[in-house]
């Protein structure tokens, strides 16, 4: 691998492009601007699951796939593997990764923080703040889906951050079951 | 001297298709490409070799006629590459690593943020490093 770009402006970039979005262009329809981040993160996914497995034999199942989604490309993205890996056996698996590298570095403001965890039992947990983080997280969920589908696995990624920075990634390949068995 | 490439989608679209002859037998070139894929569909549905080699991108000879060899290959993402040339005794080392290299081209251009996937390959640059890797084939050869 040639060159490199520093942490920070990818941090950077990804935060003001998922703002862009989601304040700016489609600030009255957060589920557009989800859409729009998420089908840009499936692009670069696509392109980089193509790199990546360039020096590799072919998977030959989607076990192996996903395994690969989970050490090496999860380690070239984001410098580290996957924690935690879990399937039904029936199509679905959960990635867990309890330490986010893109979400390490997110702020949030305390009294947002506050209210979250005091509304997180209760109904009211929509608020601005976890909103803003679950918008960061189209964009991981699109370059899964994208390296998945370009493996020849189509499927839906949608990520559950319940207590950050950990961060669940269930990948649902509902569709193939058949061919999974 | 290798007389055609192609790269070939996975829905068995063509993505590129280039025959170095000059001549006017464009057609035949591409019809030997198309008869491959039937032939790598073959190789990887029914494999019959050791398991050391089940997987591997790299096909090996598809299938020999008379005047040319196919040669292919086949990334995970279920492109194909696919390979014509007329040398009758070719290393095996040498058309790996011709691949190796075309597939690096391949990509290179495909990470192109204006490629739209799926759709075929107008790259310039993508047929300027591909005619180099080509002509480098053949040189090498000789040697």
């Amino acid at each position: 691998m040639g060159r490199e770009v520093a942490e920070s402006c990818i941090d950077g970039v990804i935060i003001e492009m998922v703002s862009a979005y989601s304040t700016r262009f489609y600030s009255s329809k957060p589920d557009v601007a989800a859409r729009r981040i998420e089908a840009i993160g499936y692009q670069v996914g696509h392109q980089l699951s193509e790199r990546y497995t360039m020096e590799r034999p072919r998977f030959a199942d989607h076990l192996e796939a996903i395994k690969f989604i989970c050490k090496d490309f999860w380690t070239e993205v984001f410098k580290k593997q996957i924690d935690n890996l879990k399937t039904n056996h029936r199509g679905t698996f959960v990635l867990q990764d309890n330490h986010f590298r893109w979400l390490t570095r997110i702020s949030l403001d305390p009294a947002v923080v506050a209210n979250t965890e005091a509304a997180s039992e209760g109904e009211s947990g929509a608020d601005s703040g976890a909103q803003m983080t679950s918008m960061l997280l189209y964009f991981p969920c699109g370059i899964i889906r994208g390296a998945l589908t370009n493996l020849g696995i189509p499927c839906a990624v949608s990520a559950d951050m319940s207590n950050l920075p950990a961060c669940k990634f269930p990948c649902d390949t509902r569709q193939l079951v058949v061919l999974v068995f | 001297m290798i007389v055609c490439v192609a790269v070939v989608g996975h829905q068995n679209n063509p993505l590129y298709l280039e025959s170095f002859t000059g001549g006017d037998d464009a057609l035949k070139l591409h019809h030997i490409v198309h008869c491959s894929l039937d032939v790598i569909d073959e190789r990887v549905n029914n494999p019959k070799r050791s398991a050391s080699t089940l997987n591997e991108t790299f096909l090996g000879l598809l299938y020999p006629t008379e005047n040319y060899k196919v040669y292919g290959y086949l990334t995970n993402t279920k492109v194909k590459l696919i390979m014509v040339t007329t040398d009758l005794d070719v290393k095996d080392a040498d058309v790996r690593s011709f691949f190796r290299k075309f597939h690096a081209a391949y990509v290179d251009a495909v990470s192109n943020p204006f490629h739209v996937p799926g759709k075929k390959i107008t790259s310039n640059s993508f047929s300027e490093r591909v005619g180099t890797i080509v002509k480098s084939f053949g040189h090498s050869m000789s040697l």
